[in-house]
This record gives C-alpha cells, sequence and structure tokens, in this order.
C-alpha cells in the first residue's frame, strides 16, 4: 500500500490481494491517514489488486461510510477486468465514483 | 464421470491460511485449459466458502483445534468439470435462506459486505449447501469449463 496527500486529495494506491485477513489490516491503516488527513477527496486506485472478494466490497462500503460523515467524495480508481465483476454484483457503483484513466 | 484429478488440503481454520487455498487450487486446475475469467471465478467462489467456514462455523474458544478441509475434483468427458468440497466441523448455518439473502451478514461490525453467498452463485455454475446443527456444513462448488477450439498448431 501506498498513499499520497495533496491539496485535499488523499490517495491511496492498494496492490495486496484484498481477502478477509488483508482487509482487517488495511481498514484500520486506510481509517488512520483519513483521519489525519480529513481529505475532501479520497481516491482509492485499484490497478494493482490483482484479487478481491467480498471482502474487498465490505473495506470500501466501511471507507465509504467514514468518508461519507466528513462531507468528503470517494472515487475508485482504475479497478481490473475482474475486480470489475466483483463490485458490479454489489450496488456500490450507485454510492461511491467509479473511474478509469 | 470420471475422476481425473483430485487433491485435499486441510488447513487450520485462519484467515491468512485463505490465499494459501486460493494458490494450491489454481495451480490444480490451471493443468486443465482455462481462460483466466473461469480461474478467477473458481478463485473468488473458493475465497468466499473458505472466509466463511474460518469465520462463522466456530465459536472463537474451539478456533485453537478447528480445521477447515478442501477437496477438489477434476472430471473430464465431453467436457472438463471441477469440483470443490469445502467443509468445515462446526455449528451449521442455523438458516440458510437467510445466509444466501445478498447483503445479509450476521456480522456486520466486521465490515462483511453479505456477498459471499451471492459471488458463489453468480460465478459457479451450481452451489450445494449441506449443513447440520453441531455436526458442520459442507459448500461444494461446480464449474464446468467452456470448451475451447483446439489449436490448429
Amino acid at each position: 500500500m501506498k498513499y499520497n496527500y495533496e491539496d485535499g486529495s488523499l490517495k491511496i494506491d492498494l496492490d495486496e490481494e484484498l481477502d478477509m485477513s488483508a482487509c482487517r489490516t488495511l481498514r484500520s491503516v486506510i481509517d488512520g491517514y483519513i483521519m489525519r488527513y480529513q481529505p475532501h477527496d479520497f481516491i482509492i486506485d485499484l490497478s494493482k489488486v490483482k484479487f478481491m472478494d467480498s471482502s474487498g466490497i465490505g473495506l470500501l462500503i466501511g471507507r465509504y461510510n467514514l468518508i461519507k460523515f466528513m462531507d468528503a467524495k470517494m472515487t475508485i480508481l482504475n479497478p481490473t477486468n475482474s475486480i470489475k465483476r466483483v463490485l458490479e454484483l454489489s450496488n456500490i457503483s450507485d454510492k461511491i465514483t467509479m473511474r478509469c484513466e | 464421470m470420471e475422476e481425473d484429478n483430485k487433491i485435499k488440503i486441510e488447513i487450520k481454520a485462519k484467515l491468512v491460511n485463505v490465499s494459501i487455498v486460493r494458490v494450491a487450487i489454481s495451480s490444480f486446475i490451471t493443468t486443465l485449459d482455462i481462460t483466466i475469467d473461469e480461474l478467477m471465478d473458481i478463485k473468488t467462489a473458493i475465497s468466499e466458502a473458505v472466509t466463511n467456514a474460518i469465520e462463522h462455523a466456530y465459536k472463537d474458544e474451539e478456533l485453537e483445534n478447528a480445521t477447515v478441509v478442501i477437496n477438489a475434483y477434476i472430471y473430464s468427458n465431453d467436457e472438463n468439470i471441477i469440483k470443490i468440497e469445502i467443509e468445515d466441523k462446526g455449528m451449521g448455518i442455523e438458516d440458510v435462506e437467510t445466509a444466501m439473502m445478498p447483503t445479509y451478514t450476521s456480522k456486520p461490525e466486521l465490515e462483511h459486505a453479505g456477498m459471499g453467498f451471492t459471488i458463489m452463485q453468480t460465478f459457479m455454475d451450481e452451489i450445494l449447501i449441506d449443513s447440520k446443527k453441531d455436526i458442520g456444513t459442507k459448500i461444494t462448488l461446480i464449474k464446468k469449463l467452456k470448451k475451447k477450439k483446439s489449436k490448429l498448431v
């Protein structure tokens, strides 16, 4: 995982396999950065994530619920095709902007 | 249907072992002519079933001696069929119908999305749930691989 904060925008680059074991560690680490920087824009880049199961959906929705309270915006960046197929099973795209660039 | 190959894995019920099961089953089935999408479908479904067994089957005080057994089979006939059984000796699923409802989770505080069974149902061709109170749960996942065009050269 890498993070970068600039001008109110916090970007997290994930590169681990998002299963329950990884997500449990990541959620507290990511929330630590969110609380420290209180960003207006919160971006999670998934381009390096090669595997994700429903734990990843839980991780993303959990962060969204936190970001929502701070009146900030959340974006999911560059999910690979196989991860998009998992995300599409949830209603996550109704809540969180998804963008590929 | 002829059984072509089989692998059995027994793990201690710990979440760190889920990725090991994914890698092992992936290697086992990549001996077949399989697309990346099919492989990812199977990996994701297995990950859900094994995670469920570890997270829900056992009480905290039982976890130290708890295991999950994964059996994977390849059947070859006109088409290749992969069958994976995920078995625990835990408390059983009290209400299977409720457990299978999309977004239902018994542990929302752990940020479970409640999408496990939905993923298993969507990504596999068949799912069987055999659960008995205080005896355990066996999930059977079946995937039929699409016939590929044979290579000419």
